[in-house]
């Protein structure tokens, strides 16, 4: 049983490891730091947004962008954007520089922080 | 990350849970796209969905995206599903039958859903099962209930399924929206037509007042002389203001609403003189439809899964009924707190239900819940208008985020309702997409 608790560690250590390059709100931190989060960032400390956090926000978008975001009809496919991309035009409507006609409604409800875990979500899915 | 690739680490993970019985390691990997990992936990459970609307046959998709190792299956009594949504178009002449119809194939072929075309008549559970109408029981480990609504037939006295082929409710598509479309045809030039509009909670929220949008907008090219009235149990309702202003500037004077202050509330129906009792007239239609009051649909009010009032409490952050363990009832059927019954909000809720019910069988806590709605209304094809919310969970329930979602604005341009009728096009072909496809 000892062996297999110093495993549970080990693992338990790397997913914090994975939890946050899959986020990519910051640059990875090394694996040896990852244990620290507070220390590495301390605005996002309070409220983590996990892979799986991004992928219960992101879901949203796929109702009217399409499944993974490639849309079957008039409203634009989000599927080939980049991270960037999204996460710029999401904070452009969000602050209303860009115009739209639904999408200001919708940024609204995200922090930036939010916006950037969504769209490097999306930008990952396999497609 | 040098010694460990992202693959080996998942092996792992996968490994550790299994030799740890499962959901202790305290994390994994379900989003999906970035899969991969299988604790054992979920591994084989068996999810039994009630209905395939877009809450059922969303939250059967998902839950295979998320986790392909769960054996899901959907009972859903008809072999295609016709949506309310674009239903009101059928209506007006500009929507057909088939652009609302969808099957189950990409479900099945696609996803692995085992598609049962049965009805659902009972659940039990303690024993977690449910009964098909076949006779037939089936077990499940978790179970979603989407069953839509029950329309309450006798609330408004003489409203029952009879007199609903004199006044249909349409409020179901199908053989009733056809059927309403049938008599708006046969109306004569100079006729009234009637829309008996709910009381509140009812399945879309604006769907009466689209209805009588488009059929204005019909009425308006083949029998222009005709009227509509809008009896009302409310007085209020979504997006009344981008409605009344619509109105005014594409059917003016065609479209009376009489809120229920004003003597809206119909008591009763006649349908040997097609006429309406409020309480303090009798208005007679030329065609009348009459959109009674609603609850959960009948299974879930059987289970005992509703409260007095006839809905589905649930835990918020997961749509698990607040009455029975193990049972998670989504759409409209359910209490969403500031959520709408809509089409949209059972997609959202069906996938946090997904997301939620994964994390349980692998004895997780629950991931955040977000959900979203989005609501087009076309008052004409090229006039559209929409209302949206973004929602999370706090400690009063589902609430909209302060700032964020609202409707259309007010003194928007042509062009700006015009891209709102294309975008409303664009969203139903994504939305069915998403659920069906």
């Amino acid at each position: 049983m000892k062996l297999k608790r110093s495993w549970i560690t080990v693992t338990a250590v790397v997913a914090s490891a994975l939890a946050l390059s899959a986020c990519q709100t910051t640059p990875s931190p090394a694996p040896g730091t990852a244990a620290k989060p507070a220390q590495a960032k301390p605005a996002e400390a309070a409220k983590p947004i996990t892979p799986e956090m991004a992928g219960n926000l992101a879901n949203n978008c796929f109702t009217c962008h399409g499944p993974n975001g490639r849309s079957p009809g008039s409203i634009p496919s989000i599927v080939t954007l980049s991270s960037g991309d999204i996460a710029a035009k999401l904070k452009r409507f969000k602050s209303g520089e860009a115009p739209s006609t639904v999408m200001g409604r919708q940024a609204k409800g995200y922090t930036d922080a939010e916006i950037d875990a969504v769209a490097n979500y999306i930008a990952g899915l396999k497609k | 990350m040098n010694k460990f690739t992202r693959r080996d680490f998942l092996k792992l993970a996968g490994v550790s849970a299994a030799a740890t019985a499962a959901g202790t390691l305290g994390f994994s990997v379900i989003a999906r796209g970035q899969s991969g990992s299988k604790p054992g936990g979920a591994k084989g459970a068996h999810v039994v969905v009630i209905g395939g609307g877009f809450g059922g046959a969303t939250c059967a998709k998902y839950l295979k995206l998320a986790d392909p190792s769960l054996s899901v299956t959907l009972i859903e009594p008809d072999k295609q599903f016709i949506t309310c949504p674009f239903s009101n178009y059928v209506l007006a002449g500009f929507g057909t039958m088939q652009t609302i119809t969808h099957g189950y194939d990409a479900l099945r072929k696609k996803h692995g859903v085992q598609v049962v075309q049965d009805f659902a008549v009972a659940i039990y559970p303690t024993k977690r099962t449910v009964r098909r109408k076949s006779g037939k029981s089936i077990s499940y480990d978790r179970l979603v209930v989407s069953p839509g609504i029950e329309l309450k037939w006798g609330a408004i006295k003489g409203y029952d399924p009879a007199a609903a082929t004199a006044m249909p409710h349409a409020w179901k598509a199908g053989a009733q929206t056809l059927l309403l479309r049938k008599k708006l045809e046969a109306m004569r030039n100079g006729g009234t037509f009637i829309i008996v509009a709910p009381p509140n909670p009812f399945r879309c929220p604006p769907g009466p007042y689209e209805r009588a949008s488009v059929v204005a907008h019909y009425l308006k090219q083949h029998k222009p002389k005709s009227t509509i009235i809008i009896l009302d149990a409310k007085d209020d309702f979504s997006k009344r203001g981008l409605f009344i202003d619509g109105w005014d500037k594409l059917y003016p004077g065609m479209i009376k609403w009489v809120a229920a202050a004003q003597g809206g509330t119909v008591k009763a129906v006649n349908t040997k003189k097609m006429a309406l009792e409020t309480e303090f007239d009798t208005y007679k239609g030329d065609v009348v439809n009459v959109i009674p009051p609603q609850s959960a649909g009948r299974i879930a009010l059987d289970a005992g899964l509703a409260d007095d009032k006839g809905w589905c409490p649930t835990d918020p952050m997961t749509f698990e009924s607040t009455k029975h363990k193990g049972i998670y009832v989504i759409g409209d059927a359910s209490i969403a707190g500031e959520m709408p019954k809509s089409g949209f909000s059972a997609n959202s809720q069906a996938k946090i239900a997904a997301s939620a019910i994964i994390a349980d069988l692998r004895g997780q806590a629950p991931i955040e819940a977000s959900y979203v709605n989005t609501c087009y209304s076309l008052l004409a094809p090229d006039y559209g208008i929409s209302v949206a919310g973004v929602y999370r969970v706090t400690a009063e329930g589902i609430k909209s985020i302060p700032g964020s979602g609202g409707v259309s604005p007010r003194d928007a341009d042509a062009n700006f309702r015009a891209e709102e009728a294309k975008y409303a096009r664009g969203w139903y072909a994504s939305i069915t997409a998403d659920t069906w496809g």
